[in-house]
This record gives structure tokens, C-alpha cells and sequence, in this order.
């Protein structure tokens, strides 16, 4: 063929996501995050292997089990990290937190993101009355009060998890939506998207075999973005009571801690602001390099 | 420019009957029986009917000609319960048995009252089955037919037994858009928000009793944080990539991730109980107010702070900055009396979009200080499952946020002549 020669050779293997990759994985504090969003995720599988093992057993696991004679010991040998007011271990008590909190993460994501890229496509790709569609209704979710619309839909489906899966899953698909819509948008009008419709391929087609590979990564960083703010509001829910329900989730430890506090319990509250800053700094870190790799149009404002 | 205003309120409609929508589909359609809620799961169905009756929740949810009774649950004998099926008078398997001239027993829970028009719809089969009814799918087997009588919404099996699989009574509504989602937006255009039920007052009252404390903690909030971050975020883009730039971005991604509670439970422990320097709880005068507003500052300045940097910064790479340096302006100059002025835009955007916040409160400061505002009530009603409360606050949050969305634009487009108003 004689036009081969003209094809610029593209780099050898290097796809836009293993740069990506590269780019992130080379800063030292995105590899910090890494590792500790690593040794918790370890932790959370760990608490719910060990949560679905005594709940096969069908015996009281060790952190829920009460010892009035071990109440409020401080952080030793036997208690890393101390006792609560019911001589409950604190450390087991927080990787069951950790497994509550990163259990919301990902529902809430998996309720929200696949809501989020499928009108955001669709609106963005078809237009006209569709788009109209999409943008009514993300306008709609997004002007009623973030805190209160979640703080609504828990009450009305109840107390419990799944108020709060649905609850952070059904509001915040608003962000994900818009932000892929605008990039659909612009894919749109590229050459590779009319190379395709030239070739007759359906819209289906088109919009999730070449569009959609191309924008996903808007909702992988929209993913880590969003978990700190899930684990937020979960942590929120869970303090008020309407969260989790008879499990320790971080939320019901700082309500329960917050009262010990005023008797000189700290190590606690201590531990759970402790857990959950480094998991949320690790996210947000981690996020604006993902950002930064994946969005070169941000890195000029990042400086 | 009052085109352009009137366009944008326009243009607000459909967001407002969204919203609408989304509140009664919400509190009403999937919040499930109010009745039940407040009279409890065992009330007699005819006490549950009469609460229903006198706020309209007997009324189809979006419209229709006819609607369920609580007199007679509808059944289906194919998976009824034992204890229903004994009710009817059925064996133990199959649909329910009528010989030939038998009338089909309704068990009623109460009379039917006077004065209302009734259908009774059965789905059977078998010889004796009357065809006087409308036929479904081409078989004889469905059949519905209205009562106009109160007295006597009857079955009789003639000319043979009967094999019965279904019943329902339902009951004639006014006409066919009588429903509760026309009655709930007759009382929204009344301004009547409903009445809260734990406290016995009308929630409009409560809302504009709750106002002023929540305006008094979030106003001084939005004020303090906007000129706090914004000068931070000069500092930064004027000194960017310097130590004191990259100290205080590193300081707000730490500030981000310390959880909001925490910032409340530990200032309110340290700084009021054990320092002294501030009240605990209560509201009483404006020394009540200043460690919530200080927690308040402290909870957003981080985000705040990051977004306003990169604003800055954003502009900061823009062509007239160039020139503005090339023809030897020195860069406070520049940054104050160009970049600022060109940044305002993001900056009004954000604050306008925070105003509606200003009217929802702060929900756990006010909890956690005692302060009598919205975010007070909402949290209560929330404990005590109060919907009127919570969907009105939820309902005049969103109008709020949808007029100051329209607020931002017009000031977007009276501040920088580059908008276009068409």
C-alpha cells in the first residue's frame, strides 16, 4: 500500500491509560496513597471475610462481644487501641468500620456511576430531545439540597444500609452525568466518530464501542473523587442513626465516642479521625493525580 | 437585560415542576401510607380510611377514574394466605367456588359509606359466569362491572357454578385528574406546606420561625470563608510554586480530609469545654454564635481555598496577563487589578450557589449548638419521621437553589459584558 509510509507509526504499546499509569504511578506520594488505600482495603476484605464467617458460625464476633471488666482501657498491649464503654476492642471495631465505609463507597458507585454514563451518553451523543431529557432531569436532582434530599430518601426507605446505598447512589449520578455529557460532546465531532458513522455503524455502536472507551476515564476519576465524599456521608447517616444499624461503622463510633470524650476517653474518637482523614487525604491525593494524568487540559491550572 | 430575566424564569420552570415531581414521588408514592405511620400498623382499616378520606390520600396518586378501598383488600386466590382465603369462605387450593344462583360474599372491613359510586371488578370463569361485562384478550374469563348503587355492589353466579380468581372494589373518584398530586399542587400554590405532626404546627410557621437563627450562623459563615479564602488563594497564585504556596495547598487537601464531625465534636471539647473561650450551647446572644461560625469557616476554607487558586491560576495563563507583564506591569498590579476583576465570574457562581445553603442552615452545627434554625428542625423531623417538615424544607431549598442559579447569571451578565444575553 502506497499511503502506509504517511500513517504516523504510533508509540510502540504505550496506550492513553498505561501513560496515564506511568505518570501517576511515578510520584511518590500517589504511590503512598496507593499503599494505603491498599492496607485498607486489605483491612475491610479482612472484616467482611471475618463478618460472613461468624455470621455463618452464627456466634457473637469479637467486636461486638461485651467485657464490663475490660471497659475504657487505653491503647496496651492486649487493646492496640483501647477498649470502648463496653470493653469492645476498638481496633476490630474500626476495620468493620472500614469495611462498612468502603462497602458504600462502591455501591453507592455502582449505583450512581452507571446511571451517571448512560444518560450522560445518551445525552450527549443523541442531543435534541433526548439531551433536553438529560439535562431536566440532572438540573432537577441538582437543585434540591445535596444533605437533605440524602438525609429524605434514607428516611423514606428506612433505616438501614440500603437506605444509605441508594440515598448517596441516587444523588450524586447528577456530577458523573455532565461531566461525561460535556465529553461526549466533544468526542463527538472527532474524526474517528465520523469515521464510523461513514461505515455505517449503528449508534449503539458507535456511542459504547468508540465513544464510550474514550470518556471513561472521566468516570474513573469521578470514582475516586467521589468516595471520600460517600464515606463522608455515610459516616454522617451512621452518626444520625438512620446509617448502619447494630453494626460499627465509623459514624456510630464518633456518636458514641463523642459522648466518652467528656470523660477523658480520647483514643477512640482519636482512631476514627485518624482512620478516616487517611483514607479521604489518600482519595482526594490520589484523585488530583488521576486527574492530572488523565485530563492533560486541567494540568496547565494545577500549575 | 430584563428579557434576559424573564427568559431565565422561563427557562426555570421545568425545573421547578421537577422538583415538585420528585418531592411527591418521594415523600408520596414511595414513602408509603401516612395513615399507617401516624395511627400505627394495627388501626382499624375504617380509622385508616377516615384519615385517608380527610387529607385526600384515598385519591389516586396521578390520576384515574377509580381507586382502591381500604373496606375490602383486594385478592387473588391463586397466592392468598390461608387466613384470607378463610375469610372468603374458599377451600384450601384454587380459586373460590360459587354454585349456580350463589351470591359472591363480600367481607367487607366496614359498611361502604353513603353517597359514593363503586365497581367491582372479578376475574373468573365457568358456565355461570355472566357475560354481561367487557371481555378481555378474546376470552370470557375477565369480566368487570360497574355499581352505581351503594347498597348492593354484587356477584350472583347464574346458569351454572363459577370458578373465581380475583376480586376488587374500587371506588369512583370526582373526576379523572382528582388526584393527589393535583391536590398537592392546589396547596403548594396556597403556600400551605402541610402540618408537622410531632409538634402540631403548621410547617410554614415553623419555616419562617427557623429562618432567622439559621441566617444568623450561615450568613457571617459565607461572608468570613469568601474573604478569608479568597485572600489565601492571592497569596498562593501570587506567590505560586513558593514554599508558602505549595504549605498552604498541602494544609487545605488536609483540611478537605478531616471529617466534618470531627471538626464540631472536637472544637466544641476544646475550645468551649475545655479552654473556656466559648459558650457550649445555646442561643442567647452573638458570643453564642462565634465558635460555629469559626468551626463552619474552618469545615470549607479548604475546598474554598483550592478552587479559588485555581481560578486565579487559570487566568493567569491567559493571553492579556502576558501582555500585561511584557509591557512591565509589576505582578501585584497585575493580579489585583486584572486578574481578580477576570476571575470574578467562577467567584460570584460559587457564592450564588452557596446561598440557598445560607437558608438550609448548617444541619449539625445547629444541632450540636443548640441554635433553633432549619438545619434544628430538619434534624428533628428526621428523628421523628415528620414528612410534611422535611419535604417542605427539602421543597423551598430547591426553589431557593434554582433562584439563585438564576441569580448568578444575571449578575454574571451584568458584571462582564462578554456574556452574551441571547
Amino acid at each position: 500500500m502506497s499511503g502506509e509510509a504517511e500513517i504516523p507509526e504510533p508509540r510502540a504499546g504505550v496506550s492513553f491509560g498505561r501513560e496515564a499509569w506511568r505518570q501517576v504511578w511515578a510520584s511518590r506520594v500517589s504511590r503512598a496513597c496507593l499503599a494505603v488505600l491498599a492496607v485498607f482495603f486489605l483491612a475491610a476484605l479482612w472484616g467482611e471475610a471475618a463478618h460472613a464467617w461468624y455470621g455463618w458460625k452464627d456466634i457473637t464476633p469479637p467486636w461486638q462481644a461485651q467485657d464490663l471488666a475490660a471497659r475504657y482501657l487505653s491503647p496496651g498491649a492486649g487493646h492496640w487501641l483501647g477498649t470502648d464503654g463496653l470493653g469492645r476492642d476498638v481496633l476490630l471495631r474500626l476495620v468493620q468500620g472500614a469495611r462498612i465505609a468502603f462497602q458504600v463507597g462502591v455501591v453507592s458507585s455502582l449505583i450512581a456511576i452507571p446511571i451517571g454514563v448512560l444518560l450522560g451518553c445518551l445525552g450527549g451523543y443523541f442531543g435534541g430531545k433526548m439531551d433536553d431529557f438529560v439535562v431536566w432531569l440532572s438540573t432537577t436532582f441538582a437543585s434540591i439540597p445535596g444533605l437533605l434530599f440524602v438525609l429524605a430518601i434514607a428516611m423514606v426507605v428506612g433505616k438501614g444500609l440500603l437506605g444509605v446505598f441508594l440515598a448517596i447512589g441516587l444523588t450524586t449520578w447528577v456530577g458523573v452525568c455532565r461531566l461525561i455529557r460535556a465529553e461526549v460532546f466533544r468526542q463527538k465531532e472527532r474524526g474517528y466518530v465520523r469515521a464510523a458513522r461513514a461505515l455505517g455503524f449503528s449508534h449503539a455502536r458507535i456511542l459504547f464501542r468508540h465513544i464510550l472507551p474514550n470518556v471513561i476515564h472521566v468516570a474513573l476519576v469521578s470514582f475516586t473523587l467521589r468516595f471520600p465524599a460517600a464515606i463522608g456521608t455515610e459516616v454522617f447517616l451512621s452518626f444520625l442513626g438512620i446509617g448502619a444499624q447494630g453494626e460499627p461503622s465509623w459514624g456510630t463510633m464518633i456518636s458514641s465516642a463523642r459522648l466518652r470524650l467528656w470523660q477523658g476517653v480520647w483514643w477512640e474518637l482519636a482512631a476514627v479521625t485518624a482512620a478516616i482523614f487517611a483514607v479521604v487525604l489518600a482519595f482526594n491525593l490520589l484523585g488530583d493525580a488521576l486527574r492530572d494524568a488523565l485530563d492533560p487540559r486541567l494540568r496547565t491550572a494545577q500549575d | 437585560m430584563w428579557r434576559y430575566v424573564a427568559k431565565r424564569l422561563v427557562q426555570a420552570i421545568p425545573t421547578v415542576a421537577g422538583v415538585v415531581l420528585v418531592t411527591f414521588v418521594l415523600f408520596n408514592v414511595v414513602g408509603g401510607s401516612p395513615a399507617a405511620m401516624v395511627l400505627g400498623q394495627n388501626a382499624a382499616a375504617r380509622s385508616l380510611e377516615e384519615f385517608d378520606v380527610a387529607r385526600g390520600y384515598d385519591k389516586p396518586l396521578f390520576f384515574g377514574h377509580w381507586t382502591g378501598t381500604r373496606a375490602l383488600e383486594e385478592v387473588d386466590f391463586e397466592n392468598a394466605p390461608p387466613g384470607v382465603r378463610a375469610q372468603w369462605g374458599a377451600g384450601e387450593t384454587g380459586g373460590l367456588r360459587l354454585e349456580d344462583g350463589e351470591e359472591l360474599a363480600l367481607p367487607l372491613a366496614f359498611p361502604l359509606p353513603e353517597g359514593g359510586r363503586w365497581r367491582l371488578a372479578v376475574t373468573g370463569g365457568g358456565p355461570g359466569f355472566p357475560h354481561n361485562g367487557k371481555k378481555f384478550r378474546g376470552f370470557s374469563t375477565q369480566w368487570k362491572k360497574c355499581f352505581h348503587s351503594v347498597e348492593n355492589p354484587e356477584f350472583r353466579a347464574s346458569g351454572g357454578p363459577v370458578e373465581i380468581r380475583a376480586v376488587r372494589l374500587e371506588k369512583a373518584t370526582r373526576h379523572f385528574f382528582d388526584s393527589q398530586l393535583l391536590d398537592y399542587v392546589k396547596r403548594l400554590l396556597r403556600l400551605d406546606f402541610g402540618t408537622s405532626a410531632s409538634l402540631n404546627q403548621p410547617v410554614g410557621r415553623l419555616l419562617l420561625a427557623g429562618i432567622g437563627p439559621s441566617l444568623a450562623l450561615t450568613v457571617p459563615i459565607l461572608i468570613v470563608e469568601l474573604v478569608v479564602s479568597l485572600v489565601l488563594a492571592l497569596l498562593c497564585a501570587y506567590r505560586r510554586g513558593s514554599w508558602l504556596d505549595r504549605g498552604l495547598v498541602a494544609v487545605c487537601v488536609a483540611l478537605m480530609s478531616v471529617n466534618y464531625l470531627v471538626w464540631i465534636v472536637i472544637g466544641q471539647f476544646v475550645l468551649a469545654y475545655k479552654l473556656g473561650w466559648f459558650p457550649v450551647w445555646g442561643f442567647e446572644s452573638w458570643k453564642n454564635l462565634l465558635l460555629p461560625v469559626l468551626i463552619g469557616v474552618a469545615t470549607g476554607l479548604g475546598a474554598n481555598v483550592r478552587f479559588y487558586r485555581t481560578i486565579l491560576l487559570e487566568e493567569m495563563h491567559k493571553d492579556y496577563v502576558r501582555t500585561a507583564f511584557a509591557k512591565g506591569l509589576g505582578e501585584g498590579k497585575v493580579l489585583f487589578k486584572h486578574v481578580l476583576k477576570n476571575a470574578l465570574g467562577p467567584v460570584i457562581t460559587n457564592v450564588a450557589l452557596a446561598l440557598p445553603f445560607l437558608y438550609t442552615g448548617s444541619l449539625l452545627l445547629e444541632s450540636f449548638f443548640g441554635i433553633p434554625g432549619l438545619g434544628y428542625l430538619s434534624l428533628n423531623a428526621i428523628h421523628s419521621s415528620d414528612v410534611d417538615v422535611i419535604r417542605a424544607v427539602v421543597l423551598v431549598g430547591a426553589l431557593l437553589f434554582t433562584a439563585a442559579n438564576i441569580l448568578a447569571d444575571v449578575a454574571l451578565a451584568w458584571v462582564d459584558p462578554r456574556v452574551k444575553l441571547s
